[in-house]
């Protein structure tokens, strides 16, 4: 039984000179909401997609669920979820047929059934047929998160999943969340948003400018009477 | 009111020149004036007459005009196409002061200037070396006013029909069959047409004609246009289960239907294939019965260019997609390429037809031949384009080392076909271009799952 979902290791990532990600390690185990902090342009996006597949590190290793994400970038992919940072659904699909797409992609069956659900759960049944270029970004939102959790990933990396999403289905998807590592699962998700950190997750990592500031337990900042914000904004200033 | 127009024409720069850097972007009017040359060079008095060439020249701008001149269909997807999203001035009219109409005529001023230094100039440029040096004297602004009036003529001309056509597709289609139809009186009268007329006896009147009747075209275009920028919320029903089950062959079944779906409910659809396919397929099959390659079949050579414009429907199939919309989903680049290689081989099996509807004018005789000529070319330039160009050909045919790059490769294989077309060692290169082919496309689909995904 492997414990430890995602262990990286010195992942660094060069765009030419600039140092995007510096030697960050992290190890999170199953279980965990994790989520990763960062003022804009800090890195979270890109060690996402190194974690994912996506990207390759210019050094520095990956494993996630036990796959060297490296190695085998495709096989990650087929295991976890992946919310981009960027909803950018093919063009002139449906929602109702991009869901169906993935589905296919990643050769479920039942895939009305699952489809079904998530239009129901999400509550945008009425917006099936429009297609994705027309959604409101909202809408297109949840169709991303639809796409991550329709073939029930034990590992889903989400990034900055919560922005368009109105008060009602924030709700709605943060109980899914934290019912969702109930179960055993695990969330590794990117945000700025310090409230939601703070109120959903288990652990969190800070970074700036592509490198590990801290990582710990929400808990242990709590019983040091800190808020986050107070903390985040001490620890990024420094 | 020209600050409009200034952005554009920068904005354009400077996008072609991030992605390829100023040197490059700058040196490939350099390659079309080296390629005129080369062309003029060799085949002027040894193959074809001045006359015969400078028409073809006119021809060979015509067809640019027609193919890109599709304006009124394609509407804000021809300027996303070369912009993207983050456009930019051309979609300002969202939150500027400006209206629709004059960016749009601004758009097309634009691509006309954008055409004129790219294309017309350096190429006029490199034919007009090559005659001076073999002691042929044409005037200079004479030849570059023609064709660049029979280039604004063939894109007005094409702009208006792809314009009536979002008002009446029945109308267009019409035109368009009784064309094919009357192609031979057509042509027959091409010297009628005001823009060479003023080539072959240079006088106001024809200029004043010419300028004319373009103008009145594409102002009556930009002022039917509709570019719709209203979220229309339109409701479809969910065509991938019906396709996948009529493409149920392949592998790539839901693919194809993605790629089919994209096509049929992008601004065009049908029209596309009109512009990029029917309409140069027909002026080929003019400029051809010209009758300047004497020494090559006439079916067979017909059949070589045939696959090297249908090449160009790649363009059209790979143009909604980015590979950041699929980088999060389990599937390898390589896979998506195999399955735009399959949508093209369904799209472009048309022209099969095409050809044996050629072979009845031409000669049933040559029809087996004429079909390998054109499997055997069209997999090749396909080939070389996906590993030049992987999924972006569109924006990479800019660059001119990869433009240089795909004339050198692709070009000799024609001229070698044609040369040999009358020859037994034709069924040979075919084959052999067919098996290049084949490895090259082996080789590309390694390559792009190398790549690391940029766009
Ligand atoms: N392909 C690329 N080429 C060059 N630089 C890049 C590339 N991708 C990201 N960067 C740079 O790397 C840095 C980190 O970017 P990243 O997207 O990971 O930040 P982020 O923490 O996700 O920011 P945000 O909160 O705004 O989403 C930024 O400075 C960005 O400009
Ligand atoms: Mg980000």
């Amino acid at each position: 039984m492997i414990d430890i979902v995602i262990s990286a290791n010195n992942l660094t990532k060069k765009f030419g000179n600039f140092i995007a990600v510096n030697n960050l390690s992290l190890e999170i185990k199953k279980g965990e909401l994790f989520g990763l902090l960062g003022p804009n342009g800090s890195g979270k996006t890109t060690t996402i997609k190194m974690m994912t597949g996506q990207l390759k590190p210019t050094s520095g290793s990956v494993d996630v669920l036990g796959v060297d994400a490296i190695a085998q970038p495709i096989r990650v992919r087929e295991i976890v979820g992946i919310i981009p940072e960027q909803e950018s659904p093919p063009s002139f699909l449906t929602a109702e047929e991009y869901l169906h797409f993935v589905a296919k992609i990643r050769k479920l069956d039942n895939i009305e059934e699952k489809c079904d659900y998530w239009f129901d759960f999400l509550e945008f049944e009425d917006q099936r047929q429009i297609l994705c270029k027309d959604l409101s970004r909202g809408t297109r939102q949840k169709l991303m998160f639809a796409q991550a959790f329709l073939h029930e990933p034990k590992l889903a990396f989400i990034d900055e999943p919560l922005i368009n999403l109105d008060p009602i289905i924030q709700r709605k998807v943060k109980d899914y969340l934290l019912g969702y590592v109930k179960k055993g699962g695990t969330i590794f998700f990117s945000t700025h948003v310090l409230e939601i950190a703070e109120e959903i997750c288990t652990q969190i990592a800070i970074i700036d400018k592509g490198k590990l500031l801290y990582q710990g337990r929400i808990k242990d900042l709590k019983k040091k009477r800190q808020t986050l914000e107070n903390f985040f904004l001490k620890l990024v200033k420094e | 009111m020209f600050e409009t127009l200034f952005g554009m024409v920068k904005e354009e720069w400077r996008i072609h020149s991030s992605l390829f850097g100023n040197f490059l972007f700058a040196s490939f009017p350099l390659i079309i004036l080296a390629f005129s040359f080369l062309l003029s060079f060799y085949t002027l008095n040894n193959i074809i007459t001045l006359n015969k060439l400078l028409l073809i020249y006119h021809c060979i701008f015509i067809l640019v005009g027609l193919s890109v001149g599709a304006f009124g269909i394609l509407g804000r997807e021809a300027m996303n196409r070369r912009f993207g999203h983050a456009s930019l001035i051309a979609f300002s009219s969202r939150t500027l002061p400006l209206s629709e109409k004059f960016i749009f005529l601004n758009f097309f001023i634009k691509d006309l200037i954008y055409y004129f230094i790219l294309w017309i100039l350096p190429f006029v440029a490199g034919a007009y070396i090559a005659f001076t040096i073999k002691n042929v004297y044409v005037n200079f602004f004479v030849i570059i006013a023609s064709i660049f009036m029979s280039f604004l003529a063939s894109l007005s001309f094409s702009f208006f029909l792809s314009t009536i056509y979002i008002y009446s597709k029945k109308l267009v289609i019409a035109v368009i069959f009784s064309i094919i139809l009357l192609s031979k009186y057509v042509f027959h009268y091409i010297e009628m047409l005001p823009s060479i007329s003023f080539m072959l006896k240079p006088s106001l009147e024809n200029l004043i004609y010419s300028l004319l009747i373009s103008c009145l075209l594409s102002l009556t275009s930009v002022n039917l246009l509709k570019v719709d920028y209203a979220e229309n919320k339109k409701r479809y029903k969910n065509m991938v289960i019906s396709l996948e089950k009529f493409l149920r062959f392949s592998r790539y079944k839901d693919f194809i239907a993605k790629d089919f779906i994209d096509l049929n409910r992008s601004e065009g659809g049908l029209a596309k294939l009109i512009f990029s396919l029917i309409l140069p397929t027909i002026l080929i099959w003019f400029i051809l019965s010209l009758n300047f390659i004497p020494f090559a079949d006439f079916l067979i050579v017909f059949a070589i260019m045939l696959g090297a414009i249908s090449s160009s429907t790649y363009n059209w199939i790979t143009e909604f997609d980015v590979f950041s919309s699929y980088s999060f989903l389990p599937i390898k680049v390589s896979s998506i390429i195999k399955s735009k290689i399959a949508t093209y081989s369904i799209i472009n099996s048309l022209c099969f037809i095409i050809l044996f509807i050629a072979s009845i004018k031409a000669g049933l005789s040559n029809l087996i031949p004429s079909l390998m000529a054109f499997a055997s070319v069209s997999s090749y330039v396909l080939a070389m384009n996906i590993y030049l160009t992987g999924l972006h050909p569109n924006i990479l045919l800019y660059n001119s080392k990869i433009l240089i790059q795909y004339l050198l490769l692709t070009s000799p294989i024609l001229l070698i076909l044609m040369f040999s077309s009358k020859s037994i060692l034709f069924y040979f290169f075919v084959l052999a271009v067919l098996a290049i082919a084949y490895l090259i496309i082996k080789k590309s689909l390694e390559k792009w799952d190398k790549e690391e995904i940029v766009f």
